[in-house]
């Protein structure tokens, strides 16, 4: 039995090959340079290439404020630290993942006064309630733009809109989105976003990065070396570089053979390709006794959604699925404390399905089957 | 039944201060061996699943497996961690 992967909101898997042949490919050709020899080649360097790639992806239009880190967590806790708000609030979602609500509660962006703004039991926060809750110290906002646990997709453009208005910072947290549901910085006013290189922009562990559109300034909170003006020790405020240290010169030229991938085969026509098979699975679900779904189909519409199944606690039904079903799936609270309070699920979780561009409908109808036997096994004890 | 090694076990336990372990064994697990489980607490055992599961649960820890496996999981509360050893204890004795 071919093992069925449900588990893209955590990382994808398969890799599309010249994602792969991208990779190899790094490792064997000379080093990338950046600044750091003499060997710097002709044209463009695949970090530039990367950003420019990924400005078209995420409609931005300044891609030279895309910072490569190592990660969307990487990303969120320099932001936090050094972002400069013009108050102390900081406002964020019931939705949001522990790489954003660990930084916050733990203090990492001093001085602030951290508020959530609930979420309903599918995910949804309502940009109304979000306006309401803004007062003169919001210094800035932030939002996860689909969630990992119901795959809610909020309407980042009423967000930025309203922030814009109350001149709050909007940062939005594309770690789900990106790749896979459009998405565009400069019409939704977005002054940070941070994405993950390795989940649906196909890339491996260890990339991403953040974009910080003009004006925002950051103060960092790592210095080093950057290859070049060697000379200089102190940065004025306002005149800082963000990408210190070696960069990932063989992780980025794959990343950006993800991005290529995703630009050609159109973000829009895999949003739709994935709502297709998640409607699949959200009617499947719904026909087997005892199974849960956390979620409405047309409602969520992101690739990941949360289920159980009555009899079984979520880390059961995911070891049966895997140990008997070679079917990986995760189950638990999914780094997202605060939404299974709305969901009912804060004792045990739920086990979550996520999908990607590269999932079969054969193993979606696959899944539904093995759901089915394991709820008739239930059913019968 | 021989135990090659009780390990900590990759997967994480949702449930805060509860810790799993899997437990290694000289043989897979057939029914003769499962069904002897029963006395450590209360037993589910879905035979009908093309590979059967079963779990025992009590009140500080639960075992899982799969029949056929090598190993089976078994959680148990942080404050109850002598129950590794009481279950050790019996399945040497199966």
């Amino acid at each position: 039995m071919d093992m069925i992967y449900l588990n893209n909101a955590a990382t994808t898997y398969p890799k599309p090959q010249c994602v792969t042949d991208a990779y190899t490919a790094a490792f064997s050709a000379p080093p990338a340079g950046q600044f750091r020899s003499s060997g710097q080649g002709m044209g463009k360097d695949i970090f530039t290439r990367c950003r420019e790639n990924l400005g078209r992806l995420f409609g931005i239009s300044g891609p030279e404020r895309i910072y490569f880190t190592s990660g969307a967590t990487d990303s969120l806790n320099q932001l936090f630290y050094g972002l400069e708000r013009k108050g102390r609030k900081i406002l964020a979602t019931q939705a949001e993942h522990n790489s954003v609500l660990r930084p916050l509660y733990n203090g990492i962006a001093e001085g602030a006064e951290v508020e959530i703004v609930p979420c309903d039991p599918y995910g949804y926060v309502s940009p109304e309630e979000f306006e309401k809750r803004l007062t003169p110290d919001a210094g800035l906002f932030v939002l996860n733009h689909c969630s990992n646990v119901t795959g809610m997709i909020q309407d980042a453009a009423r967000f930025g809109e309203i922030a814009e208005k109350h001149g709050v910072l909007f940062l939005l947290d594309a770690s789900q989105s990106a790749g896979c549901i459009p998405i565009d910085c400069d019409a939704w006013h977005v002054d940070a976003l941070v994405f993950t290189g390795h989940k649906g922009l196909f890339g491996p562990q260890g990339t991403g990065g953040y974009f910080l559109r003009e004006g925002v300034r950051l103060r960092p909170y790592r210095y080093g070396g950057t290859g070049k003006d060697s000379s200089r020790l102190t940065y004025e405020d306002g005149d800082y570089e963000y990408e210190i240290g070696t960069q990932n010169g063989h992780g980025v030229p794959a990343l950006n053979a993800g991005v290529e991938y995703i630009l050609e085969r159109g973000v829009r026509r895999i949003a739709e390709e994935e709502q297709r098979l998640m409607e699949l699975l959200y009617d499947g679900l719904s026909e087997i006794q005892g199974v849960t779904v956390y979620g409405k189909k047309g409602r969520n519409l992101g690739p990941v959604l949360s289920m159980n199944l009555a009899g079984l606690r979520p880390s059961e039904l995911a070891y049966i699925l895997q140990n008997g079903y070679e079917t990986v799936v995760r189950a638990g609270l999914h780094c997202a404390p605060l939404i299974h309070q709305a969901m009912g699920t804060q004792e045990t979780g739920t086990v979550r399905i996520s999908i990607s561009a590269l999932t079969q409908e054969r193993e979606a109808k696959e899944f539904l089957g093995i759901v089915r036997e394991i709820a008739a096994a239930a059913a019968a004890e | 039944m021989k135990i090659l090694e009780i390990i900590p076990s990759r997967e994480r336990c949702a449930e805060a201060g509860w810790h799993a372990y899997d437990f290694i064994l000289e043989h897979p697990m057939d029914d003769e061996f499962i069904k002897s489980l029963r006395p450590l607490g209360s037993f589910l055992y879905m035979q009908m699943l093309k590979k059967p599961f079963f779990k025992i649960e009590s009140e500080h820890y639960l075992l899982k497996g799969i029949r056929g496996d090598d190993f089976f999981r078994m959680a148990v509360h942080g404050d109850y961690r002598d129950e590794l050893k009481n279950v050790e204890n019996m399945i040497l004795t199966i």
